[in-house]
């Protein structure tokens, strides 16, 4: 059997088999039809039709069963997640799996299909060690994200001392995992 | 001080969470959909031979004793399953009473793909067999019986009738 105690795992490898097979495009499509439509059908059940209370429910479900370390911040114009430990992210560098170039990508490869049917748009930041924040609007909402503290005080994962790696991946009003700048 | 870990990763948590259960039955319906029958058995077995492949060393240096550590620690990080683990007679047993994956699924009304049990003997045959060691599984669809033999025994090959069909 395989299980659910190092999903990260093989859940990573699968990218690296699923490219070998068919390239990127097949492992955009599995983002996007197998997670975010099939096995993430609860997501959109709540998201679609409740907004931001339903990213409420849905991320308050499933990140406290992660135990990820991380702070939501719910306006009622945005919706904010600092990420301050990735736990799917951090199993990974623990156990020094590393079979797909950039795993962090799923997250947009599946969350940004959802967004685009919910009618919502995305700043994200990730800095490919577990740290990452996310700012969800509605499309129509022309406003930038917020600067560091802005919205999530001092819990503001821009202000961790290790914040800043060497590969920053920004996400701006972005729906699509490869729409994004790889800053230095 | 405690024993080592029999599981190659380890986590922060003691036990995994069970809403990964339905990515791993979108993904054997995703790879079935775009690979037929003959690609997700490739995807298992690499999967098993690949992935787990320091599982498979392991097993390799500690024979059956460490195949049964194994499974137990596999198990008790596996939210909501209920398995014995049986080590006699040249071979463990595995007797899973209910297992978490189909548990969970089931509870969350999702549809399981048909074929779902038959992953638990190609990955686990791909584990086995560069330890000298084969699996045979019969039953499924909640509960079924693993048995991991030596190669060198005269076992007959996996009738896949014998694993069940979900429907």
């Amino acid at each position: 059997m395989i299980g659910c105690y190092d999903f990260c795992g093989h859940y990573e490898w699968t990218f690296a088999w699923l490219e070998q097979q068919g390239g990127h495009e097949l492992v955009r499509e599995y983002w996007a039809k197998a997670i975010s439509e099939d096995s993430q059908r609860h997501a959109a059940a709540e998201i679609i039709p409740h907004g931001f209370e339903g990213m409420k429910r849905y991320w308050g479900h499933t990140l406290a069963e992660e135990a990820a370390d991380h702070v939501m911040t719910a306006r009622e114009d945005v919706y904010r997640i600092d990420m301050r430990q990735c736990p799917s992210k951090g199993f990974l560098l623990r156990n020094g799996l590393e079979q797909y170039r950039d795993y962090c990508d799923h997250c947009m490869g599946w969350i940004g299909p959802l967004m685009k049917k919910a009618g919502f748009v995305i700043d994200h930041e990730h800095n490919h060690c577990g740290q990452c924040w996310w700012e969800i609007r509605r499309a129509d909402d022309p406003k930038a994200p917020s600067g560091p503290g802005e919205l999530s005080g001092a819990q503001d994962v821009r202000l961790m001392p290790q914040w800043k790696s060497p590969r920053m991946d920004l996400y701006e009003r972005s729906l699509d995992a490869d729409d994004k700048t790889t800053l230095p | 001080m405690s024993e080592p870990s029999a599981l190659p990763y380890t986590d922060t948590k003691p036990v995994g969470a069970a809403d990964f259960y339905t990515a791993i039955n979108a993904t054997f319906r995703f790879v079935f959909a775009r690979f037929g029958r003959e690609g997700l058995r490739r995807y298992w077995a690499d999967l098993g031979s690949r992935y787990h492949a320091p599982v498979s060393q392991r097993w390799a240096k500690g024979g059956l004793p460490a195949v049964a550590q194994y499974w137990r620690e596999f198990f008790a990080a596996e939210p909501g399953g209920e398995v014995e683990v049986h080590e006699q007679n040249n071979e463990v047993r595995l007797e899973v009473r209910r297992c978490p994956a189909i548990a969970h699924l089931r509870a969350q009304g999702r549809e399981i793909v048909p074929y779902f049990c038959q992953h638990c003997y190609f990955v686990g045959e791909a584990m086995a067999q560069p330890a000298g060691l084969s699996l045979r599984v019969c039953g499924g669809g909640g509960s079924c019986s693993q048995v991991f033999r030596p190669a060198v025994s005269e076992l007959a090959p996996q009738n896949l009738e014998d694993i069940a069909t979900l429907s």
